[in-house]
């Protein structure tokens, strides 16, 4: 095309134009070549992950096969390994910390976007940023010495006597009050993720177009119906992508759970009874691993927790394309 | 303003400020607007139709620095100060807006929508409704097939006109069109006038519009504004033909705006 244009109009187009343009042609070329260099780079490490992960529990896999997903014998003394007990903490955790933190962070989001007076809402948007800023190791030092102490002494007791008679909650809500244990590392998890949930959801939110918000307005629908009729689907993709970038971090969150669970390889019906995950399972016992069999089930637990990542964000994508089925098909 | 005075005012606007701000968008404006009759504002980029149009269903308040002062009466109750519900107020005074804004649903669920807001329907009396609505908008032949697809599939055309059904459909007394066509290619815009032709027959109408040919076309009486202030009303062909202001007269043979 463009050359044609050169031909019959040979008056107008200088020849240093001619050669600026082919110059930054070739600079395309490259620009083109590194954007494609950049996402190899992201695929070769995926799969040179894969690779070290697999090789890395080789062993494991051979000695335990499908047991060490069945299995929560977890003895380094008779070397048998089963990490049955880490992935259900890790799933438990997490599920609960999400449940805990979505509504919260949604509706900080909605308070964010839609009643937070206009002065408020830099400062408490920034203040938001900053939790998001803070270390685990720190969430995981309050955790243990402020939060723990506080629930085991004031809120843990009442609760166990409150629900005991109750047939479902008595047994989630059970056991000695040690502080520490499944229920604290959601919670203290929950904390952490919110302000992710509540940053990326209030961006989604501002990027429903101000008109489509007056025309809910303009048929008579009070904040709610605006925000659970139109705010709400219209930007349930990013909602989602949020919450599921958070329930990635709950999963894969080490420092702070591993100071607040308790660390014990056995799986409770009581939400208040240690337990483990696999991120804590690794940072703690990776440096004491002797043995080649403990060395590679740990390994294995990585490679669980790879899996479990790959699937959380798959179903992610399946219930992102039921949601849009569901509205008609073309919404994003 | 020496406009016919048989006819019944359906909205009026008494000694009307607006101020974004500090900034004054309306200046002691007062129109009447008339029942089952179209109404147009027109008048250059900045002279404050829309944000007349705005205070008619109180969408400004929306916005925490945008303010109204004066008086604004729908059937002689005053709709702009105190006790007055805003919502029912929207569900009196129907609004479309410029741009199509159709909802992130289904087209059936845009109409049954609004219609859901204020009334629980058995689901057959709700299909009528829908259809009904769409029937008024004149859009009902062309997604009878597809109500279950995405109110987005549509064209920029359709999309408007499905806007205008989902307004409809609330069953309000006052429809506020804010440039209703600026966005639409001709044929479009030719379908929506030939609606607003129709609709006027059961609702008042006011309409804002860039559009001088469109505000002779559509509309009984004309409202011509300018900075702030209210420059002349009357009767649309008089106000087209001749206008008593020098201003009007200028901006109507396309001298400056």
């Amino acid at each position: 095309m463009a050359d044609v244009a050169y031909e019959s109009n040979p008056m107008t187009v200088s020849d240093s134009k001619i050669a600026a343009v082919k110059r930054s042609g070739a600079g395309d070329v490259r620009f083109h070549a590194l954007t494609v260099a950049a996402a190899a780079i992201v695929v070769l490490l995926f799969l040179g992950m894969m690779g070290a992960l697999t090789e890395g529990a080789w062993l494991s896999i051979r000695t335990f096969g499908a047991s060490f997903v069945t299995s929560q014998k977890w003895n380094p003394v008779t070397e048998q390994f089963g990490a049955l007990a880490a992935v259900y903490g890790t799933l438990v955790t997490s599920v609960l910390a999400m449940a805990l933190a979505v509504p919260v962070g949604i509706g900080i989001a909605i308070f964010l976007t839609e009643i937070c007076p206009r002065s408020l809402r830099r400062p408490i948007g920034i203040a938001i940023e900053l939790l998001a800023g803070i270390p685990s190791i720190v969430y995981g030092i309050w955790g243990l010495f402020v939060f723990a102490p506080y629930f085991q002494e004031h809120i843990q007791p009442w609760l166990v006597d409150a629900v005991a008679d109750i047939p479902v909650l008595g047994t989630i809500f059970e056991g000695p009050p040690y502080g520490i244990g499944m229920f604290t590392a959601s919670f203290i998890l929950s904390i952490m993720i919110l302000p992710f949930i509540s940053a990326v959801t209030r961006d989604v939110f501002d990027t429903v177009p101000a008109t489509l918000k007056e025309s809910a307005y303009a048929l008579g629908c009070t904040t709610s119906e605006v925000v659970g009729s139109v705010v709400l689907p219209f930007s349930r993709a990013g909602v989602v992508g949020g919450a599921m970038l958070a329930l990635g971090r709950a999963l894969g969150e080490t420092m702070a759970v591993t100071f607040v669970i308790g660390n014990s390889h056995k799986i409770h019906a009581s939400l208040f009874a240690p337990g483990t995950t696999i991120s804590a399972t690794v940072a703690n016992e990776f440096t004491e691993a002797v043995g080649d069999i403990y060395h590679s089930s740990l390994i294995e637990a990585g490679l669980i927790l790879f899996f479990i990542s790959f699937v959380v964000l798959a179903a992610a994508q399946l219930m992102l394309r039921i949601l849009h089925k569901r509205a008609g098909g073309v919404a994003a | 303003m020496d406009a016919v005075v048989t006819e019944k005012a359906k909205l009026s606007v008494k000694n009307l400020n607006f101020y974004y701000g500090s900034f004054q968008g309306l200046k002691n404006v007062s129109v009447p607007l008339y029942d089952r009759k179209v109404t147009a504002f027109i008048g250059p980029s900045g002279c404050g139709k829309s944000t007349l149009l705005r205070v008619l269903n109180r969408i400004y308040m929306l916005y925490p620095n945008q303010r109204a002062e004066g008086e604004v009466t729908l059937d002689g109750e005053d709709i702009l100060h105190g006790k007055q519900d805003l919502n029912l107020l929207r569900a009196r005074v129907g609004m479309v807006f410029q741009k199509p804004t159709p909802f992130p649903m289904t087209i059936y669920d845009n109409i049954a929508f609004g219609i859901k807001l204020y009334e629980r329907l058995p689901r057959s009396e709700l299909d009528g409704r829908v259809e009904d609505a769409l029937q008024r908008a004149a859009l009902w032949t062309e997604v009878k097939d597809k109500l279950k697809e995405s109110g987005l599939s549509l064209s920029g055309g359709q999309q408007q006109r499905l806007c205008i059904a989902r307004t409809v459909a609330t069953r309000p007394e006052v429809i506020l069109f804010d440039e209703p066509c600026s966005a639409l290619d001709p044929i479009s815009t030719a379908k929506i006038e030939e609606l607003i032709d129709e609709l006027v027959k059961d609702y008042t109408i006011v309409i804002v519009t860039h559009n001088m040919q469109q505000a002779s076309r559509t509309s009984d009486y004309t409202a011509f504004m300018y900075l702030g202030e209210l420059i002349e009303f009357g009767d649309t062909e008089k106000i087209f033909t001749t206008p008593t202001n020098k201003k009007t007269e200028q901006y109507i043979t396309g001298r400056f705006g």
